[in-house]
């Protein structure tokens, strides 16, 4: 009995050592990748609800230079970390990762998206239902791999979950492209997207070192073909941002460049790290702030979808996977998937984002948002989760971090 | 006079003054002119249940005497099932007599109505989100105020510019101006519209969304109406604030006005027929 309560003892302790000593490793990345827009969308949620004449004066005054201009530098930095991450000698390369996760993430979104419609009509929003259903494709990759972090310590899992998360991301992008609520798609905006394409792809065969150009030129042009095509013009950069020269090695998901680092895409990344920080502070302020009376049954349609979604749908597009003679990797279970299904609920940054391009300001929107921030409930549902099945940090045979290490560098 | 001829007189004597009792209320502030505009507003009815057939009642009565021919739908025009059958319970079942009198309904739609509604004939939106339509010397402006896009706001900036009517009245689902505690003022909306509003001389406008009645003072020259109670109900929802010119919390409840001139007249009725607020608007002809 006494030897039983010594082991408990032993790996409570075990238990706090581990959250005290990786925990810290993790603050300097939520410092600088987290903090920022949940304190714009806290704000945000303070002055819509106590002086929302003066909060949606100001927001609409700025809210075009914000989503449509300043997010560039948010989506170019994401780019940028998934182009590294999944290029041939990227830490997240799917030949050395397997296309599993990729595979898994069409369960991942079709799951919460056909679930949402019928959820958001017995909530009696059939607006809602019809046109928001993209919200609930998206991950936050950020905060995701920050939980996920957590959660599972160093583990295959990370990598897994960010592919996951990419791929997520990369249909919903796909769909916002050809659904919209409200605007109107222009073919002819297709030729200048092209155009800076060519711009990009002529400066790099050019071998142009500064990313002035490639920004300026190519971006511009980029820019202005997503406006006039109605596609939002935040993403204008992710088109351009491949084709910045790169160093030869990545050396991690969400690992900052040195500031001494001399490759174009790292010099670029070094010089907007912070602008872009500050674009997320006022992203966060411009479209988070939701009035509570704006609050109808057809909000809760999102978190619901999307934390029960995700999970089944992770598992349903796993199983897909196998049944194709894909492998999970080493570690990874039906407990991991549950816990990583509950992390990939979170769409906050993306989710945000996704609610101000579907609908103009008003009803849907607000609920859209109110929806995006109740879903960051995934995020202790997460750990709860992992906690109960005994996965990742909280599972007993977590103390060999060496022997996740052969799974990547996902960054510290 | 003979005695038949008594008795017939003392009849339609008996029928004139039971009349005046049972629906004389709603005309009673009322100029009920031959030439003027007389219509109905109705928000939040689509419920289906009792109330709203008991308004309907309310609303048939009052057409005896004040014969409206058109009825404003402030949206959530249906709540929950939307088939056909439904259709029948919450619309056509309720409003039968008013629609076989000829009394034309406009909607506009709210956050609770499917988006292929625009092409219910009855609701007269021909398959259009929002819309505008002359009576008389007055123009209406239905909008779908659940998704106030950048197209929509140009298309209103542009049909008030050309508006050539005396009165300028827009409709909609969610109150600029609301003191209900549930929901209350779409800030965000305001911000949006108000100056467009203000620009082009909008007179009145009515919302629904909060399950009351509450009629707001003047804003910037203009007069906000929130009926949203002719189904629905939050009893005792209401917060009233210094804006607050009138409100009704109690019981369902539907409008009738007249517009005559420069004159716009209106009277909010509850469910069993007691006028709980009248009052008349002069055009200031800003």
């Amino acid at each position: 009995m006494d030897s039983s309560r010594h082991k408990g003892t032993g790996k409570r302790r075990g238990l706090r050592h581990r959250v005290r000593t990786s925990v810290p490793r993790l603050s300097r990345f939520a410092v600088e990748h987290l903090l920022l827009l949940p304190l714009g969308a806290l704000i945000a949620l303070v002055w819509a609800n106590t002086a929302p004449e003066s909060y949606f004066t100001f927001t609409f005054a700025i809210a075009f230079g914000v989503n449509d201009v300043a997010m560039l530098f948010f989506f170019a930095l994401m780019t940028k970390e998934v182009v590294e991450a999944t290029a041939p000698d990227g830490v997240l390369h799917p030949r050395r990762r397997a296309l599993l996760p990729i595979v898994a993430s069409l369960g991942a979104t079709a799951v919460p998206a056909l679930i949402y419609v019928p959820v958001v009509q017995a909530l009696d929003e059939p607006m809602l239902a019809v046109l928001g259903w993209p919200a609930s494709l998206v991950t936050d990759l950020a905060i995701g791999y920050f939980v996920a972090r957590l959660a599972f310590g160093r583990h295959p899992a990370i990598p897994f979950l960010i592919l996951l998360g990419i791929a997520s991301d990369m249909i919903g992008f796909a769909i916002l492209a050809v659904f919209s609520a409200t605007g109107e798609r222009h073919l002819t905006g297709l030729p200048i997207l092209a155009g800076a394409i060519a711009i990009a792809y002529g400066l790099r065969r050019a071998r142009i070192r500064s990313f002035w150009p490639y920004l300026l030129a190519a971006g511009g042009v980029s820019w202005f073909g997503f406006f006039w095509s109605g596609l939002h013009p935040a993403l204008a950069l992710v088109p351009i941002i491949p084709f910045l020269p790169r160093a030869a090695r990545d050396p991690g998901f969400f690992v900052d460049a040195l500031p001494t680092a001399k490759d174009t895409l790292s010099r670029f990344e070094v010089w907007w790290r912070y602008p872009a920080q500050a674009a997320l502070f006022f992203f966060g302020l411009v479209n988070a702030g939701v009035p509570i009376g704006a609050f109808e049954p057809g909000a809760l349609g999102l978190p619901i979808t999307v934390i029960v979604g995700k999970p089944l749908g992770l598992l349903a597009g796993v199983g897909v996977a196998l049944l194709c003679g894909l492998h999970l990797p080493h570690k990874i279970g039906w407990r991991e998937l549950i816990v990583g299904g509950l992390v990939a609920s979170m769409g906050f940054s993306i989710g945000l984002f996704f609610s101000g391009a579907l609908f103009p300001s008003g009803q849907l929107r607000s609920e859209v948002s109110m929806g995006v921030l109740m879903a960051l409930a995934g995020a202790p549902l997460a750990l709860v989760a992992a906690w109960l099945l005994r996965v990742g940090r909280f599972d007993g045979e977590h103390d060999n971090p060496r022997g996740a290490a052969s799974h990547g560098r996902t960054g510290s | 006079m003979s005695r038949a001829g008594k008795r017939r007189a003392i009849a339609v004597l008996f029928a004139v003054l039971t009349s005046a009792a049972v629906f004389g209320q709603p005309s009673r502030s009322f100029p009920n002119r031959t030439d003027s505009l007389k219509f109905a507003a109705i928000g939040d009815n689509g419920t289906g249940d009792r109330p709203q057939y008991e308004i309907a009642k309310q609303m048939e009565n009052a057409h005896a005497s004040f014969a409206f021919d058109l009825v404003i739908m402030l949206g959530d025009n249906m709540y929950g099932g939307q088939t056909p059958a439904d259709f029948l319970k919450k619309f056509e079942q309720p409003y039968a007599s008013l629609l076989k009198a000829g009394v034309k309904f406009q909607a506009s739609l709210g956050n609770h109505d499917r988006p292929e509604n625009v092409d219910y004939k009855p609701y007269n939106m021909n398959g259009e989100r929002y819309y505008t339509y002359a009576r008389r010397n007055v123009r209406f402006f239905a909008l779908d105020s659940t998704l106030m896009d950048t197209k929509q706001l140009a298309w209103l900036e542009s049909a008030l510019q050309t508006a050539r009517e005396d009165w300028k009245i827009c409709y909609f689902h969610h109150p600029l101006y609301s003191n209900a505690s549930r929901h209350g003022s779409s800030v965000d909306l305001r911000v949006t519209l108000e100056p467009i509003f203000v620009k082009h001389s909008v007179d009145v406008v009515f919302t629904g969304h909060d399950h009351v009645y509450e009629r707001v003072k003047p804003q910037k020259g203009i007069t906000y109406f929130v009926s949203g109670a002719a189904g629905q109900l939050r009893k005792g929802n209401m917060r009233p604030e210094e804006e607050t010119a009138a409100y009704f919390d109690q019981d369902q409840s539907f409008m009738l006005a007249e517009v005559s001139g420069g004159d716009l007249y209106f009277e909010a009725i509850s469910r069993t027929g007691k006028t709980v607020d009248s009052g008349v608007i002069h055009r200031t002809g800003r």
